[in-house]
């Protein structure tokens, strides 16, 4: 069953914000894999950004490239989530989004949320355990109450979804 | 499902085609083939209603619950 709703603007343009997304998504893991491989020794690292030398910065700058890492991951995961959610705006256009692909993407994207929560946690955790008095080192990641309700949001959704999808497929065969 | 729908014989006794049908009771030809054919899984009140004005039928004439067993036994 397709539902007719008057044409917005929210929708095309949401098809373009998450293309710029996952292109600037890639382009930040291309940044952050050549800062990895391509930034010359600790030493020339620690005279850059005025690190001193001594264990503590050697340290600081393990932490940096531990938390590139992990940002790293990050990538393929927003693409998981931007990829998915690009899908659902298309149903949507489409008029038909109660699928049960959608539920299925809902459900996904739920799953990468948590695992960017938990990322954002470790990359906290790393970034205070080699932050030194001189440098600290601040990640505005961590623990976020508005981030793990929005993981508990997406769970909720993708139910709401399926349960949807089982409606409109009720209603498709009823005369 | 034993819910059984035996529009083909009342269509076959008043002499009607699926199209004639569809076109009294203002329903798609679609819609009453899927009623036709088994694979409705509910229908309206407002629907039986125009199908048996349509062919001056009772909703039992149009539906039937059948076992399994009854439907072996009948072929």
């Amino acid at each position: 069953m397709k539902t007719q709703s008057s044409p917005t603007a929210a929708l095309p343009l949401a098809h373009v914000v998450l293309r710029v997304l996952i292109f600037a998504n890639w382009f930040m893991g291309v940044a952050i894999f050549l800062l990895l491989v391509a930034t010359p020794n600790e030493l020339w690292i620690m005279r850059a950004f005025h690190i001193p030398h001594s264990p503590e910065g050697s340290r600081l700058v393990m932490g940096l490239r531990a938390i590139a890492v992990l940002g790293l991951i990050a990538v393929p995961l927003n693409y998981a989530m931007l990829k998915r959610l690009l899908a659902m705006v298309e149903t949507v256009r489409a008029g038909d989004p109660f699928v049960a692909a959608n539920a299925a993407r809902l459900q996904t994207i739920a799953w990468v949320l948590l695992a960017l929560q938990l990322l954002s946690i470790a990359i906290e955790a790393i970034a205070k355990a080699v932050s030194i008095p001189g440098q600290p080192l601040h990640m505005h990641a961590g623990f976020s109450i508005n981030g793990w309700l929005t993981v508990l949001l997406t769970f909720l959704l993708a139910r709401v979804f399926a349960e949807g999808t089982n409606m409109r497929d009720e209603l498709e065969g009823t005369v | 499902m034993a819910i059984t729908v035996k529009l083909d014989d009342l269509l076959h006794d008043r002499r009607m085609t699926l199209t004639e049908l569809a076109d009294r009771v203002g329903m798609t030809l679609a819609n009453l083939s899927i009623l036709k054919t088994g694979k409705a899984r509910a229908i309206r009140f407002s629907t039986l209603d125009a199908i048996c004005e349509a062919l001056a039928c009772q909703p039992g004439d149009l539906l039937r619950y059948e076992t399994v067993q009854e439907v072996e036994r009948a072929k």
